[in-house]
């Protein structure tokens, strides 16, 4: 019995390493998500809630932003508008349709991956830093049309979105504890990464990978580069587009500002994910928890907090390419053992 | 609207607004070009050039009381010597380590440094702004049309500065160097030409491109952190029509832009003029991504 899974264990080492983790590191992944599960009944109130959910957006969009950046080499520098195109697509719908929050995140998906399927089909000529620049542009047309469209979305004024509908006795109604938001968020970030895991796992991830170390090289192996470019864009867009509409409802008010829907957003999830290390969708999570509580933590130095930020990013991507997710490469072995130790224990 | 057009003053007045403005677009697109050019790096920290170009003009002319011209020459100068040290600095550090990434590395790093130092501005400034009112003043007759002495200045300012990187450029050994550099890294290397000291000296003329801007147009955009987020989309617009690293096609751009938006705002109210300009950059990367200007088989 020992031998055989002695066997077992060494297989399990043994086995080809899969986006960067071997085994231990999801019972990393898994512990952290379930004690942060836990905070809100270890400290509740409306504040705690309330940077969570903050912790749990940015991690989310981060995730979605190296689902693109780090396994298909594409740096979407219009990545707030696109949170924009959700929230606004089921905001606006709400309104004039008459359509639930719930469907909204559909709705919001489904038009922030139209957009993101025509933004991949005008990049196609493009390559490398380019395609950062064409999707730059085309997230300012799209916040500025937003801004500039006043009869249909009222603006700079302002657009009021309201909260989800209350089911399963769920209460989402504004003024209390955002609790519900939380715990639906939490599925929604862990049914969309895991999702994503599934999908960079698979062979269309691989033909990613092939295309981002070297878009010519993956053309000659007859991989074609633009459909999965096309593939991705639309992908990540429906991600961005669902969690964007929730942002929406979450949120309450929509104006295309800059800081909200624009540039310096995108600069705050492209942190999040440089943080995090590119290539492991797991890391935005980490990195989010560590950038929004050192801001909450120093928060009488508010002022501060861009430059903090800056220089993380500044730091990661000179010294530590592989972000946060480098440091789980050192902790993933000690897990390893332990967990194998676990499995010979239950085994006797 | 249109019909006003017609009228040569508006016209005239339109032209030279046009081009005061867009001849500052170009000095910072070639700025841009000339570092991504000789370096490769695309410079997204270049808008905070511009504003520490801008506060450093405020406090020269407006504090200590300095001259016009020789706070211009100030703004051109720190900022300069600012960006040899980012050069010399965090740049070297990530050179050493990056290797097939380089250009989106060093856009990243060059973000997280824009980030920072719009941050030290507000810390150290707050968010106010510091603006002058005029540099020259006065309005000078042309025919039967009054032109703001200001706009003059500045349209004569930016071809002098123009002229000068030019003629630097072509003519003196440094801007041979440059060039060689630009061309072919190892030739000039092998040609016994320091292309390190040709990169620093680059960053820091492209640097100061940006900072004599800032200090020429804070009278349109007064010193404050954020500033420099205008005027670095303008120069990306310029660098992205006229050619990524190309300098004539930045100055044609430039001029372009600055042209197109004087006649846009004039034409049409309410803030679509920037959506029609990132239509037109949109389309240029769409159909021409090496640029307008760029003739077909000639090095982009």
């Amino acid at each position: 019995v020992t031998e055989a899974t002695n066997m077992e264990g060494e297989l399990e080492v043994a086995r080809p390493r899969k986006d960067g983790y071997r085994f231990g590191a999801h019972w990393f992944v898994g512990v952290s998500l379930t004690l942060f599960a836990l905070v809100p009944f270890m400290a509740p109130g409306r504040y705690t809630t309330a940077v969570l959910i903050s912790i749990l957006f940015f991690a989310l969009f981060g995730a979605i932003y190296d689902f693109m950046v780090g396994y298909a080499g594409l740096n979407n520098f219009g990545f707030a508008s696109f949170i924009a195109v959700g929230a606004y697509a089921s905001a606006l719908s709400q309104l004039y349709l008459g359509t639930s929050a719930w469907s909204g995140l559909l709705i919001g998906g489904l038009a922030c991956s139209l957009v993101g399927a025509f933004t991949g089909l005008i990049t196609l000529p493009l390559l490398g830093i380019y395609i950062s620049f064409m999707t730059w542009f085309i997230g300012e047309t799209i916040r500025l049309t937003i801004s500039n469209a006043r009869g249909v979305t009222k603006g700079m004024l302002g657009l009021v979105v309201q909260p989800l509908e209350n089911v399963f006795g769920l209460d989402f109604s504004r003024g209390s504890d955002p609790i519900s938001y939380f715990y639906v968020l939490l599925t929604l970030a862990v049914v969309c990464t895991l999702t994503m895991q599934v999908i960079v796992n698979s062979q269309l991830g691989l033909v990613w990978r092939s295309m981002k170390e070297d878009d010519l090289a993956a053309k000659t192996l007859g991989i074609r580069t633009g459909w999965a470019r096309i593939i991705n864009f639309t992908m990540a867009s429906f991600f961005i587009g669902a969690v964007g509409a929730f942002y929406g409802n979450y949120l309450g008010v929509l104006a295309p500002t800059k800081s909200e829907f624009g540039v310096i957003r995108t600069v705050e999830v492209l942190t999040i994910a440089y943080v995090g290390g590119r290539g492991s969708l797991w890391g935005s999570f980490f990195a989010a928890a560590l950038i929004v509580s050192l801001g909450e933590v120093f928060r009488e130095f508010e002022t501060w907090r861009p430059a903090v930020s800056g220089a993380l990013l500044i730091t990661v991507v000179i010294f530590a390419p592989k972000g946060l997710a480098g440091i789980l490469d050192h902790i993933q072995p000690v897990f390893a053992r332990l967990s194998e130790r676990l499995t010979k224990m239950v085994s006797h | 609207m249109w019909e006003l057009l017609l009228s040569p003053p508006i016209f005239a007045s339109l032209i030279v607004q046009g081009l005061a403005l867009g001849a500052m677009y170009a000095l910072m697109g070639v700025g841009l070009a000339l570092t991504f050019g000789v370096l490769g790096i695309v410079n997204f920290a270049h808008g905070e050039f511009f504003m520490i170009g801008s506060y450093v003009m405020y406090f020269a002319a407006a504090m200590l009381g300095l001259p016009i011209p020789l706070a211009i020459f100030l703004a051109g100068a720190v900022v300069s010597v600012f960006s040899a040290a980012v050069e010399r600095g965090p740049i070297e550090q990530l050179r050493k380590r990056s290797d097939r990434n380089w250009v989106s590395d060093t856009f990243v790093l060059t973000i997280g440094l824009s980030i920072v130092l719009q941050s030290l501005a507000q810390n150290l400034f707050g968010t106010n702004q510091y603006g002058i009112l005029e540099l020259v003043g006065g309005a000078v007759p042309i025919g039967e049309i009054r032109i703001s002495g200001d706009r003059l200045f500045l349209l004569g300012t930016a071809i002098l500065i123009g002229l000068a990187t030019w003629l630097f450029l072509k003519y003196s050994t440094l801007g041979k160097g440059i060039r060689a550099a630009s061309q072919s890294a190892d030739a000039a290397e092998t040609l016994g030409i320091d292309v390190r000291w040709m990169g620093t000296i680059t960053f820091a003329l492209g640097g100061a491109l940006a900072g004599l801007a800032g200090a020429l147009l804070i009278t349109i955009y007064p010193a404050s952190p954020t500033v420099g987020a205008g005027p670095l989309v303008q120069s990306f617009a310029v660098v992205l029509l006229g050619g990524l690293g190309s300098v004539p096609g930045a100055i044609l751009a430039g001029l372009l832009i600055g042209v197109l938006e004087s006649f846009i705002s004039f034409l049409t109210s309410s803030g679509w003029q920037n959506v029609l300009l990132n239509y037109l950059v949109i389309a240029v990367l769409l159909v021409r991504p090496a640029g307008l200007f760029v003739i077909k088989g000639q090095r982009p």
